[in-house]
This record gives structure tokens, C-alpha cells and sequence, in this order.
């Protein structure tokens, strides 16, 4: 090991202005959270009544609109990784039939460059009623399908599913381009000593690309967990969490009912079991995976 | 036999193109249409001749300059802070030997994990008490502590690869770490550092919630918050809606006609390393 050996103070130089604002914005902001969480505040007054666990409680047991909020975010997050592995398929297939394979995959990843603004704004209008010129019921109406026509982002039953659908669409291209820069790092000799031995084709795919693309696979379904639990943006241009609370998920509840409402108490509870959940869920999911790998490599 | 194959392959990446993009080229047509072109639900339709007044109309109703103006001036000043800024910090932890260095990762790499979202109220608290509420810092500042942990990350992961021979000629010739920093390291690095750079330009040009949170005087918005409360103002002139839509997406696209193999690397790097 041959490292610099440096003074103190020097260490301080190159570590301290960073580390001291990123503590101040992203640590104390969350102790400053954990602490609001115990009391019951409206934000104006200095009048903190300090109230204990009450919160949590109340989100946990009382709260009518937590636990489908929970099921939505966890719904994101099974939608978000079950579109996995058809961008695997499809990295996959392009790689072995497209000549500039590139090029395709970076059309593909246009909408992930675009705000949650632009990509929220472009799909109200699309799925906007007909007589505002939603372009899906100009579809269904040119199709004859006129019985399934509805104002797609005001029917509680549909919302969500809609707005499932604009992230799958809008992060397609994400993991696309990863799992293909993964099939792409695969040493084709490795294929070539694969034929002479007779595995071609999906049998190859079996074979060598699935356990070796192990390692990129999770990179993916963790980005879209962890992206899934933080789903939030998208949501707040495209319904604010309506109608009537059927498109919440943890983070828009956590919104309103500290912006909206004012509840800055539980809307710090709020922020705190999304903090709790998003750590928990980390963990898991990483060691779910190195057993996996363990099993595979 | 292949050659079907070959065909049901072709189609299947043709549908993809056309969900992916169609929408995109459907937002562009939809911006040069009439409110009554719109409204009369045609909606694969060219427009009859391209109405440019949404352009013009979005433009004067808009402050278009404006928000374009506050997202570049608070995009780059963030991209060279957290360039510095983790930059330095990638240094002292991949090449100082110091007992704190792998818990100062640590403390970094816990920040990938936490959402921005549940700092928001307290931030907002923060910022109205020392007066910045309302400013380009109460953004420039949050968005500075929330890019670096990539940042550290990627810089320090390359960073440890450098040969030391380098570094210790230098020393031998009596440069200072300062100046080894300066004049060797930083210049060693500035493919991860592109990197980096494009991550911070994506993250934080498209930002929107922090900006609308903390943001209120009109001539401070960035271009999505901009845009979005256009949007929201002109609720039923469609096409100007369209427009300035477009409008808001073109700087990005642009960059990324340019750019687009350095952004879909760098992207990658990003998501493959954080």
C-alpha cells in the first residue's frame, strides 16, 4: 500500500466543505424530521405539542389512506421490475439481429432524458377525454371501441394503472440500455467455444448470457425498487395523489399532508417510515441478491 | 426459417419505436395544431398548415427566457460545485491514508439510499429561518448534497486506479497534494468527470419538486417548474400548451442530439456504479 500520508488538517481541506454541507442538507434535515415526528405542529405558531409515538400510530392503525398508499408503492415496484426482464429479452435480441444496435437502443432512451414535467404533461394530454382531443380515445373512438372511452386520470379505478404505465414507458429505455451494455461486455469468444460445443441460440442464452448478466440484472431491479419507493414526481404533475386518494403512494400522502394541510408533525412521520421503509428495503434486496449470486457464480 | 425470425424481430423493435417515440412526434404535431383540430379528435392527423402562432402566442403569454436562464444558471453552478467539491473528497478518501476514510464513504454512500422527498419540510424550515427561502441557493444548495454521493462514488472508484508511481514522482520533485490534486489528478480524471457532469446535468436540469416547493416569485422558476405552471395557467389554449411544452423539452434534446453516446454512457456508468 502506497498511500499518502498527509497532515491532518490537509484531510480536513479536501473533506470538510463537502462533507459538511452534504451533512447539513441531507443528515440534519432527516434528524430534524425524526424529532417533528413526535410532536403535533401546524408549521405557523411555535406551539409544538410534543405527543410521542402518536403519529406513527395513527398512520399505522388509523390512517385509512397508509396502508392502500403502501400497496400502490409496492405495486410500482412489482410493475417496475417485472418490465426487467423483457428490456433483457429485448437487449438480447437486439444485440444479436440489429448491426448498429447503438443507435437503435439510444432512440429507445429518448424519454429518459425528459423532465418528469414534460413526460407528465405529454401523457394528461394523451390520456385527456375526447372532447379535449386525448389522443388514447381518438384511438379507441377511430377503432369503434367507444365503450371504453373514460377520462382515464379521473376514474379512481383506472388512475394508477396509468400512471404505472407512463414510468414503465418513460424508463424502458433506462433499462434497456443497461442490460444491453451488459449482453454487449460479454466476450464473444465465449460464444464461439460455446457453438463448437453445440449451444446456439436461446440454448447459449441459457447458458452464458443469464448467469453472466447476474450482476447488471440487479443493478437494474434495484434502480427500479428504489426508484419505484421513491416514485413521487410523476405523480404530483400528473394527479397530486386524486381522485379522491386513488393514486397516493407513501411520498404523495407525506406531501400533502405537510403542504397541503399543514400536519407537519405526521407529515414528518410520513417522511420518516418512507426513510425507515426505503433503508429496510435496501437491505433486503441486497441480500437477496448476494445469496443469489453466491448460488449462481 | 430465420429469415421469419429475423422478420417477427424487426417488428417487434419496430412497435418499440413507434410506443417510444410516437407519442414524442405526437406532442410536436399536437403543437402546430388549431384548437379545433385538436378538439376534433383526429388524432393521427397532420395539422392543416402548421399553426406557428402557438409558438409565438407561448412565447409572449410565457416567461420562456426567463426560466431557460434560471435552469442553466442553477444547473451549472451546481454541476462545478459538486465537481469540486466531490472531486476533492474522492481524492482524500481513495489516496490519503487516514483510519476515517471508509466510514466517510460510508456516511456518502447512506445519502444513495435516503429520498430527497422526506427533506423537504425541514429544509423548507431551514431555509425561511436564514433568510434563503425563495432564492436559487434554497435549490442550488439541496441539489449540491444530493448529486455528490454519486459523484464520490464514481470519482473515488477511479481515482483509486491511478498508478502511484505518478503521484510519488511528483512528490519527490516537491510538489505539494494541492498541486498533484490539481495538476495531475484532475486532469487524470476527466472521463469520470464527464460522467458525472452528464448524471448532474440530467438530474438537476429536469428537477421539479424542489424547485415548486421552494420556489414561488415567477422570475426565479426553473424551465419544469416554468413549464408546468404554464401549463397549468392556460389550462384550455391546447396548442400553446403543446408549444411550450416542446419548447421545454428542446434544450435537453438538443444536448442529447449532440451528445446522445456520451449521455447513454454516462447514464450507464451511473446506474452501473451508484
Amino acid at each position: 500500500m502506497n498511500v499518502l500520508k498527509v497532515r491532518w488538517w490537509t484531510i480536513g481541506i479536501f473533506v470538510l466543505p463537502c462533507l459538511l454541507l452534504y451533512m447539513m442538507m441531507v443528515f440534519v434535515p432527516i434528524v430534524i424530521s425524526g424529532y417533528t415526528s413526535l410532536v403535533e405542529w401546524d408549521g405557523i405558531g411555535v406551539n409544538k405539542t410534543f405527543v410521542g409515538l402518536d403519529n406513527y400510530v395513527d398512520i399505522l392503525f388509523h390512517d385509512p389512506h397508509f396502508w392502500p398508499a403502501v400497496r400502490r408503492t409496492l405495486m410500482y415496484a412489482v410493475f417496475s421490475m417485472a418490465e426487467i426482464p423483457i428490456c433483457l429479452l429485448f437487449a438480447i435480441l437486439i444485440n444479436r439481429y440489429v448491426k448498429r444496435g447503438n443507435r437503435l437502443v439510444s432512440i429507445y432512451f429518448m424519454p429518459v432524458i425528459l423532465s418528469v414535467v414534460i413526460i407528465g404533461q405529454l401523457w394528461k394530454t394523451i390520456y385527456n377525454p375526447l372532447d379535449m382531443g386525448g389522443m388514447i380515445n381518438g384511438i379507441l373512438n377511430a377503432l369503434g371501441m367507444q365503450g371504453h372511452m373514460r377520462a382515464w386520470l379521473s376514474s379512481p379505478q383506472f388512475a394508477m394503472y396509468c400512471l404505472y404505465f407512463v414510468s414503465l414507458w418513460q424508463y424502458f429505455g433506462y433499462h434497456l440500455i443497461i442490460q444491453f451494455t451488459g449482453v454487449q461486455n460479454i466476450p464473444s469468444d465465449i460464444y464461439e467455444a460455446a457453438k463448437i460445443d453445440g449451444a446456439d441460440g436461446f440454448k447459449a442464452d441459457r447458458y452464458i448470457t443469464l448467469p453472466l448478466i447476474v450482476p447488471v440484472f440487479k443493478i437494474s431491479i434495484v434502480l427500479a425498487f428504489i426508484g419505484s419507493l421513491q416514485a413521487f414526481d410523476l405523480i404530483m404533475v400528473m394527479t397530486g395523489g386524486g381522485p379522491a386518494h386513488a393514486t397516493d403512494v407513501i411520498s404523495t400522502l407525506m406531501y400533502n399532508n405537510t403542504f397541503l394541510t399543514f400536519k407537519y408533525g405526521y407529515g414528518s412521520a410520513l417522511a420518516m417510515t418512507l426513510v425507515f421503509i426505503c433503508l429496510a428495503f435496501t437491505f433486503v434486496i441486497n441480500g437477496v441478491f448476494n445469496r443469489i449470486e453466491k448460488k449462481v457464480g | 426459417m430465420a429469415s421469419i425470425k429475423k422478420g417477427v424481430v424487426y417488428l417487434l423493435l419496430g412497435i418499440l419505436v413507434v410506443t417510444q417515440v410516437y407519442p414524442l412526434l405526437w406532442l410536436i404535431l399536437y403543437s402546430f395544431k388549431t384548437n379545433e383540430e385538436i378538439l376534433g379528435g383526429s388524432f393521427f392527423a397532420l395539422p392543416a398548415s402548421p399553426r406557428f402562432a402557438n409558438y409565438t402566442e407561448a412565447y409572449e403569454q410565457g416567461n420562456y427566457l426567463r426560466y431557460l436562464f434560471n435552469s442553466i444558471f442553477v444547473t451549472v453552478i451546481t454541476m462545478v460545485v459538486v465537481i469540486v467539491l466531490a472531486s476533492m473528497v474522492a481524492y482524500a478518501i481513495s489516496r490519503f491514508r487516514w483510519k476515517l476514510a471508509p466510514a466517510a464513504l460510508l456516511v456518502f454512500m447512506l445519502g444513495l439510499m435516503i429520498p430527497m422527498q422526506a427533506t423537504l419540510l425541514p429544509l423548507m424550515v431551514m431555509f425561511k429561518n436564514i433568510g434563503i427561502l425563495n432564492t436559487h441557493w434554497s435549490l442550488i444548495l439541496p441539489y449540491i448534497a444530493f448529486q455528490t454521493p454519486v459523484a464520490v462514488f464514481i470519482l473515488s472508484g477511479f481515482m483509486k486506479g491511478i498508478p502511484h508511481e505518478i503521484e510519488e514522482s511528483a512528490f519527490m520533485d516537491g510538489a505539494s497534494v494541492y498541486r498533484i490534486f490539481r495538476s495531475i489528478i484532475l486532469p487524470i480524471s476527466v472521463p469520470p468527470i464527464m460522467t458525472v457532469c452528464i448524471l448532474t446535468f440530467i438530474n438537476i436540469w429536469n428537477e421539479y419538486i424542489l424547485a415548486a416547493t421552494f420556489i414561488s416569485s415567477e422570475r426565479l422558476k426553473t424551465l419544469p417548474f416554468g413549464v408546468n405552471s404554464f401549463v397549468s395557467q392556460y389550462t384550455t389554449n391546447y396548442g400553446n400548451i403543446g408549444a411550450f411544452l416542446v419548447m421545454g423539452a428542446i434544450p435537453v434534446i438538443l444536448i442529447y442530439f449532440i451528445l446522445s453516446e456520451r449521455i447513454t454512457k454516462g447514464m450507464v456508468a451511473g446506474a452501473v456504479k451508484g
